[in-house]
């Protein structure tokens, strides 16, 4: 649903940020970029958990008496729900503190028109493939630590099965748990595989460790932001034909994503 | 409004920030920016228009290093910025030095809070979880020797170990957050520590508790 404009308001957009890789926090200031020249807020800004400015900083760059607060984050979980709620303050969906309204919508990664985003992406990266010879490999990172970690992944994959998108398999992989990525060329029956990491950023994950588990980057090389592994596809890789994407995150329609949250907030809490 | 007092505050006569002139009613544009070591070679610069373009500007060091604290004595030299109008200016500044402006001036009325070093090491989690053990002399001397021009920052300190513990004094606890260039200047300014001193702590008191092992 598009957005109307909110000429008094400011969006916030929350980032993890990085101290070891400036790219870990393009995305973010891209995507806010996107929306400022739409002239859809009074304010756009972004604050982050690594980098500056931190989320405590982030009220004083704010004009506005109301914020849209926005994590640009891929699962619910650990940051989501307690981190971000803590470092500003928020207790529910709408926050009176420091003298504005703070509403606080759900990560962009749990939002349905991420769906669009992916199939957008699997399209562009393999364009003469057959959906019917091939199979899409979501990959996030997953962890015992949070259920919620998957669970964006998980859902995804099945909303993509559900379409008429035309995949001969559509699976959730993780690096770090069941059912593993490093397995794909195994677990796929499809002469050709295409592969869509469920990330915010391209960083280590996207640039290094996923390539070396797919088995076309040797564990060690080049400092990680001088590699070209998207533009070398396709990788012919175990008897199969390999497409790799960049982080879902980075696609440049990630502004209507957040823009799609802002406005089911809206919908949610405040029609 | 913070861009309104941004405008204010230059048309008093405020021509600097960090590393950065503010340069007002150039010839070209309604506001400029460059480095201060280019104020003398102004014609030579390789010019931006775009604010959006302070991000990559402030993103790497000369020597090529990540400057992901922005308040870091690194800031690379060469560019002239020619913004349009107040907006533009402010999204530049934001992006060169992110929140300064506001944490300024919320300073200046006093609606500035600060967050002193034990909370902000208290809060937490993960591999700096352990960064909270630091003893008040080991956080008293990394503030010496990680803070301040001399160790390449250019904010003001503005917290304490806590509140019932200030800093010690030295050069770094005594820097106002401009530096002595004869221009007015907005100062930078340090409301909590940052995620290096938090490293840098994590670090200090590991060696800490393993010079006490080994005792």
């Amino acid at each position: 649903m598009p957005i109307s404009p909110k000429p008094d308001c400011a969006l916030l957009i929350v980032g993890h940020g990085s101290t070891e890789n400036p790219d870990s926090s393009t995305p973010y200031f891209d995507h806010a970029e996107e929306i400022r020249q739409r002239g859809l807020f009074r304010e756009v800004h972004c604050c982050f958990w690594k980098e500056e400015p931190s989320m405590r900083e982030a009220r004083y760059m704010i004009d506005a008496d109301e914020v849209y607060v926005v994590p640009d984050f891929i699962s619910e979980g650990y940051f989501t729900q307690e981190v971000i709620p803590r470092e500003l303050g928020l207790e529910g969906p709408t926050t009176e503190r420091h003298g504005k309204t703070w509403h606080y919508t759900l990560p962009v990664g749990v939002h349905s028109s991420m769906t669009g985003l992916i199939l957008h992406r699997a399209r562009e990266v393999a364009p003469d493939v057959d959906p019917a010879e091939t199979t899409l490999f979501i990959v996030g990172h997953g962890t015992g630590l949070n259920k919620n970690s998957t669970k964006a992944v998980r859902d995804q994959a099945e909303l993509i099965k559900q379409s008429d998108a035309g995949y001969a398999e559509v699976l959730d992989t993780y690096m770090e748990e069941q059912p593993f990525i490093a397995d794909w060329a195994d677990i796929a029956k499809t002469p050709h595989v295409v592969v869509v990491p469920f990330f915010i950023a391209d960083g280590l994950h996207s640039y290094q460790d996923i390539p070396v588990l797919l088995g076309f980057e040797a564990d060690e090389g080049e400092a990680a932001s001088q590699r070209d592994v998207f533009r070398q596809n396709p990788y012919h890789l175990r008897g199969k034909t390999l497409h790799y994407s960049s982080a879902i995150g980075t696609e440049r329609l990630m502004a209507d994503v957040i823009l799609d949250q802002v406005s089911d907030f809206d919908t949610k809490h405040r029609a | 409004m913070i861009t309104e007092k941004l405008i204010d505050a230059i048309a008093q006569g405020i021509r600097q920030i960090g590393q950065i002139a503010i340069l007002p009613d150039t010839r070209e544009a309604a506001y400029a920016l460059c480095h201060l070591d280019d104020l003398e070679n102004l014609d030579g610069l390789e010019v931006h228009r775009d604010p959006a373009t302070a991000r990559d500007l402030s993103t790497w060091a000369e020597d090529g290093h990540y400057r992901f604290t922005k308040g870091e004595l690194s800031l690379k030299s060469g560019w002239l910025m020619l913004l349009d109008d107040a907006d533009s200016l402010r999204q530049a500044l934001d992006l060169f030095y992110p929140a300064s402006l506001g944490l300024w001036l919320a300073n200046e009325s006093g609606e500035l809070e600060v967050e002193n070093l034990r909370d902000k090491l208290n809060r937490q989690t993960g591999m700096y979880k352990f960064a909270r053990n630091i003893n008040d002399e080991g956080a008293q001397h990394l503030v010496q020797t990680v803070c301040g021009p001399a160790n390449c920052c250019v904010k003001k300190i503005l917290w304490q170990i806590d509140s019932d513990t200030p800093l010690e004094d030295s050069e770094a606890s005594r820097f106002d957050g401009t530096l002595d260039t004869g221009r007015p200047a907005i100062p930078l300014l340090c409301r909590e520590a940052c995620n290096h001193f938090v490293a840098e702590c994590r670090k200090e008191s590991k060696k800490q508790f393993e010079a006490q092992s080994k005792q």
